[in-house]
Formats: C-alpha cells, sequence, structure tokens
C-alpha cells in the first residue's frame, strides 16, 4: 500500500503540473458554464430588448368596413399601420418584407358582429419571424377582449357571463420535485460528462503516455508489484475524474446563483443541494469513476502512443454520454429494471433522489451493480497489465 | 553474479504479423536455448545486430518480461520465483529510458529511492557521490524538460544507482548520444566494475566493446554464437579487425551449445 501511495503522490503531481491538465480539468470545466450561461443570457435578454422594441408595419385591408378596431390598435407604441387596397399586394409586400405583417376584415365583419355572430379577420404573417407574429397576437387578444366587453355591455350581461367558471388551480408538487422530474437528468449528465473526460487524460498520459516516453521500464524494473503500480495510478485517473466533474458542477451552481435573479428557482436549487445529495451523489459517482478508468486502462496499456489511445478513447465518449442523455426524457424513471443499467442507473437515481421520491430497492441495486462493475473494470485493467505483450508493445 | 541456463522466448503471433513475417507459424522463437555467466567486478558484453534478441535477454534477466523455458539467477535470486528480490539487486538503464519531464531531477531520484525502500541517509549519501561524480548540483532543482540530452543521461545514470544494485543491466546504453554523453556511461560502467559489481552491456559497437568489457557472448537470431573473454576473442581472431571478426561470426551463424 504504501508503494501505492509513493506511486499516487508522483503521478499527481506530474498532472498537476501538466498544462493541458489544469486547461482541460480544472479550467474548462470551472469555466464552461458560468461562460455559456452569461453568454446565452445575454444573447438572449438582448435579443428580446431587440425584439420588444422593433416597430412593425402593418397592413390592412378594410373591404369598406369601420376602421375602429385599426385605429386603436395604430395608437399603441411601436406599430404603424398602412392601408392597402387589396389583399394581393398586401401578401405580396409582406413577403418581400417591405412590411412585417397583414390584417384583412371580411366583407360582412360589421353587421355580422352586429348581429351578434362570430365576424372574420384575417392575419397574414411569416412564421420564420414567430415573435413579431406573437407580439401581434397580444395586441390583436386586447382587442378581442374589448369587443366581448361592449357586446356584453350592450346586452346589459355582466363581464363574467362568458366565463362561467372559476378555475382555483394548485400545483401540489414542490419545485424540488419539478426540478427533479425536469431538470434533475442535467446533473448527473454533467457530471458523468465531465468525470469521463476527466479521467480521459491522465488515464492516456499514465499508461500510453508513459510507454511513448519510455518510463515505462524503468518503473516495472522496481521492486513494485505491478497490482500496486497500476492501483496507484488508477487512483490518480478515478481522483482527477471526480475533481474534473465536481469542478464542473461547483461551475454550474456557481452561475445559476450569479446570474440567477435570486427567485424561487435559486432557492430552490440551495434547498436542493443537501448533504445527503452530494454524499449520495458521490457515493454513486465514485464507483463510476472507477468503471470509467477501469475501461481507458486497458485501452491505454495497449495503445503504443498517446495519440493511438486518444484515437480510441475518444469516440468512447459516446458511449457515456448517450445512456445519461436518457436522464432527460421525462416518465423514465427508477424501478428495478433501470437500476441495472449502468450509467443509466445513475441519472435516474440522481432524477429520483432530486425529486425526494427515491426508494431504496432501486437505489441499493445501484450502487451494488456499480461496485460490481467496477471490480470487473479493476480486474480487467489487470490482466491486460500483466500482459508483457501489451505493456512493452 | 548473473547466471542464464538454456534460456527460451517465443512471442505468439497474431494475423497481423504473421503475414508481415511471411509465415503460417504460430509464434516465434526470439531467444533460442542460450547460457551465460557473469561475474562480480566483471563487464559482460552482450553482442549481436539488430533483432539478434539482445533486449529481449536483458528484459528476462530484468524481470520486465518472463522466459519461456530455462533459468535466470540474479544475485542469488530466481528472476521467475523471485522478482521482487531481483528487482532489488538490479540496476536498469537503456538507450531509450525517458524520465519524468514535468518533475525535478530531484523529485526523480526520490520517487526511484522510495519505490526501491531506500533509507533517508543512503539516499541523501548516494546522491550526494553521483552529484559531486557527474558534475550535478547546478540543475538539481530544474525541471527534467529543461535539461539538456546530457544532463538528463547524469539522471538516468542516478537513479540506475540510486539504489546500490549489485547486478546493473544497460541496454544499449549509448545509443543515440553523442560522444561527450556517452563518455559519462563509459565513465559509470567503469565505475561499477571499480564497486565489484556484475555489470551486463548489450551493444553492436565493437570499439566501446573492446573498451569495456572483460567477457563476451555474440547472439544473432536468438541463437548464441560466441562466448569466451574478451582477451581469447583478441587472441583467436581470423580476421584483421574486430569489427570484422564479429561481422565473420554473425555471417558464418554457427550456434554453439551451452
Amino acid at each position: 500500500m504504501k508503494k501505492t501511495l509513493i506511486i499516487a503522490k508522483k503521478e499527481f503531481l506530474d498532472m498537476f503540473r501538466d498544462k493541458r491538465t489544469l486547461m482541460r480539468m480544472i479550467l474548462i470545466p470551472l469555466l464552461a458554464f458560468p461562460l455559456i450561461l452569461y453568454v446565452i443570457t445575454k444573447i438572449q435578454t438582448s435579443q428580446n430588448e431587440k425584439e420588444a422594441s422593433k416597430e412593425l408595419t402593418v397592413g390592412y385591408v378594410l373591404n369598406n368596413q369601420s376602421p375602429e378596431m385599426v385605429e386603436r390598435m395604430d395608437t399603441s407604441a411601436q406599430y404603424v399601420f398602412t392601408e392597402y387596397a387589396d389583399t394581393a399586394q398586401l401578401k405580396a409586400d409582406i413577403l418581400s418584407e417591405k412590411i412585417n405583417l397583414g390584417i384583412w376584415y371580411s366583407a360582412d365583419f360589421d353587421n355580422t358582429y352586429s348581429a351578434g355572430k362570430q365576424a372574420t379577420y384575417g392575419v397574414f404573417y411569416r412564421g420564420a419571424d414567430g415573435e413579431e407574429h406573437a407580439r401581434f397576437e397580444e395586441l390583436l387578444a386586447a382587442q378581442s377582449s374589448i369587443y366581448v366587453q361592449k357586446r356584453l355591455s350592450l346586452n346589459q350581461l355582466p363581464s363574467d357571463y362568458v366565463e362561467p367558471f372559476s378555475v382555483v388551480s394548485t400545483d401540489l408538487s414542490t419545485v424540488q420535485e419539478i426540478i427533479g422530474k425536469y431538470a434533475g437528468g442535467v446533473l448527473p449528465y454533467i457530471f458523468m460528462a465531465f468525470c469521463f473526460m476527466g479521467c480521459m487524460l491522465p488515464a492516456i498520459d499514465l499508461f500510453a503516455g508513459e510507454k511513448e516516453r519510455g518510463t515505462i521500464e524503468t518503473l516495472l524494473a522496481t521492486p513494485v508489484n505491478r497490482v500496486h503500480i497500476l492501483l496507484g495510478k488508477m487512483i490518480v485517473v478515478a481522483s482527477f475524474g471526480l475533481l474534473s466533474a465536481t469542478i464542473a458542477l461547483v461551475g454550474l451552481i456557481g452561475s445559476v446563483f450569479l446570474l440567477g435573479d435570486g427567485g424561487e428557482l435559486t432557492t430552490a436549487i440551495a434547498k436542493i443541494i443537501t448533504p445527503q445529495l452530494v454524499i449520495t451523489l458521490y457515493a454513486l459517482l465514485i464507483p463510476i469513476a472507477i468503471f470509467f478508468s477501469g475501461i481507458m486502462i486497458p485501452i491505454s496499456v495497449y495503445s503504443r502512443s498517446f495519440k493511438e489511445a486518444q484515437s480510441i478513447l475518444t469516440p468512447l465518449n459516446m458511449l457515456v454520454v448517450l445512456p445519461a442523455m436518457v436522464g432527460f426524457l421525462p416518465g423514465l424513471e427508477l424501478n428495478y429494471t433501470t437500476a441495472f443499467i449502468p450509467i443509466v442507473n445513475v441519472v435516474m437515481a440522481t432524477k429520483a433522489i432530486i425529486a425526494g421520491n427515491a426508494e431504496i430497492g432501486p437505489l441499493l441495486i445501484t450502487f451494488l451493480s456499480l461496485i460490481l462493475l467496477s471490480a470487473i473494470a479493476v480486474f480487467i485493467s489487470f490482466k491486460q497489465f500483466g500482459k508483457e505483450e501489451s505493456v512493452l508493445r | 553474479m548473473i547466471k542464464v541456463e538454456n534460456l527460451y522466448k517465443s512471442f505468439k503471433l497474431n494475423k497481423k504479423q504473421q503475414k508481415e513475417f511471411k509465415t503460417d507459424a504460430s509464434e516465434t522463437t526470439v531467444v533460442n536455448g542460450i547460457s551465460f555467466t557473469c561475474e562480480p567486478g566483471k563487464i559482460f558484453s552482450l553482442l549481436g545486430p539488430n533483432g539478434a534478441g539482445k533486449t529481449t535477454t536483458l528484459r528476462m534477466l530484468s524481470t520486465l518480461i518472463k522466459p519461456t523455458s530455462g533459468k535466470i539467477e540474479i544475485a542469488g535470486f530466481d528472476a521467475v520465483s523471485q522478482p521482487n528480490e531481483v528487482r532489488k539487486s538490479i540496476g536498469f538503464l537503456t538507450g531509450s529510458t525517458g524520465l519524468y519531464e514535468r518533475l525535478t531531477a530531484d523529485e526523480v531520484l526520490k520517487y526511484f529511492a522510495d519505490l526501491n525502500d531506500v533509507s533517508k541517509a543512503d539516499f541523501e549519501a548516494r546522491k550526494k557521490h553521483y552529484y559531486d561524480l557527474l558534475d550535478m548540483h547546478d540543475f538539481a532543482s530544474k525541471r527534467i524538460g529543461q535539461l539538456s540530452t546530457g544532463m538528463k543521461q547524469k539522471v538516468s545514470i542516478t537513479r540506475t544507482m540510486i539504489h546500490n544494485p549489485a547486478v546493473v543491466v544497460f541496454d544499449e546504453p549509448t545509443s543515440g548520444l553523442d560522444v561527450i554523453t556517452a563518455e559519462n556511461i563509459i565513465k559509470l560502467i567503469r565505475d561499477c566494475k571499480t564497486q565489484g559489481k556484475t555489470v551486463i552491456f548489450s551493444s553492436h559497437i565493437m570499439s566501446e566493446v573492446d573498451l569495456l568489457c572483460d567477457d563476451l557472448a555474440i547472439i544473432n537470431k536468438g541463437n548464441l554464437l560466441y562466448k569466451d573473454s574478451m582477451a581469447n576473442f583478441r587472441a583467436n581472431m581470423q580476421t584483421t579487425s574486430l569489427t570484422e571478426e564479429f561481422i565473420r561470426i554473425v555471417r558464418e551463424n554457427n550456434p554453439i551449445k551451452s
């Protein structure tokens, strides 16, 4: 064990002095989410502001009907209304983007409305500029409401005449449950994706890299059992996976707090991240990190060079990312079946823990199956590290 | 002391290798029943052209790989059944040996001293001895990546000797080095002899062998072709130079039975 620790200590020192390590395992995970969230928020806010302040030109064809509604809408800010003689020209101008939207009245609009029936008007819009249409719809809805009230008042009816029910909706789910169900998959997904990436660089460097640099022979010629050499290196590989994932989570949570508005969501997230959640998350993720190390090390041991190992291991990323994305699907939950599927079980278990509805049985199966899986992976690594044709290839 | 008896090493061939070597055989024998003895206080040279089986033999002596059959005894320990005892007794240096570029010379030496269970006092004493001998004090705390090839070689030498091994194995130690850097290796090999250590080194450079060795063996294609003292080799030459004699023996390729 002493030799294992000597090896692990040296490898930690070696890895922490590598600029690639610091960039890929610490700096990128730490800054990725704050930067992405900051940029997205900025772009979205500025886009929304731009859209809201944009002046919309709306063409209209009255068809000899009363201009009352158009005149009222024309008083709204950021709208300009222009009259057209026919719908053909109106459509052509919208298509050529001369104007933004169009409205035309049916020939019997006024008479139908006055008769207490349903009158018709039409709207031309470009679906490609959906936000313009949405803005105009709001304006039209307000007009519709005015016409309804006018008709009710004419018939001396109360304003709630057309709303026979008053619905009192009470959401009994906690914000925690909702986040757990719909966004709870994000947390383990990020953790696993970064854990995998975090394991990859040291796994390659400590085995294929050591072969490429010609240091493996001297290490193997020391009086240290190969199991101890393997374990010392494996500790470092798995630790960097966990470190990278932890830093990514700190970055993500930190950016939610920094960029969040301090509202209900921020409070709910603060409530979710309890010591129990962190402990359970790590209880599941430590075996996953060992499992990742255990599948990467044999490949790295077999590879002749850093590049060869990297070219084999990089596509493996998909094997982790895709099952982890299952967590985004609503409806799929941790049960006695999903608990046996590696990676998927971690995502489901984490979601259940966040939502506060995890059952002990499937949770235990998840944990035990991960332990078994990581033990198998360590065994495979050991077998591969013991093969002289691989180590000295 | 190194005792090698009837040593064999075969490797399995995969389909790609079978195609490459144009053979249907499922395995290839790279060391074919060789035997020799290296004595303490003497320098033994293992000579042979590229692909002769020198590196494979030295890797078996260093316990990096296991023999298919035969016996290897290093400093009284069996290389197959007591690999850790053997590793404690050997220092291993090759021409292609690398060092950890991100560690300092001091850190590399401490690492290997710790792996070899060297006490703190012994470590400091040996480090001082080699730092003085090879003039290494100026770059002791510099990272290996910042050192010249010659400086790196000095660190490699100290790393090989830090646990004071009784047997030292050099696999083409001067390969790729300039004459000044190679001189450090020559100095080390001589120093080992003076200290009464058993030294074995592989080479295909006759001038180097002539300069250093007491006993030699020539191998080719895994077979032992010659085994005697350097003095007898010189005395019984059938050609005019050492290199020509070496080439003659390899070309005739008559394996000797141990």
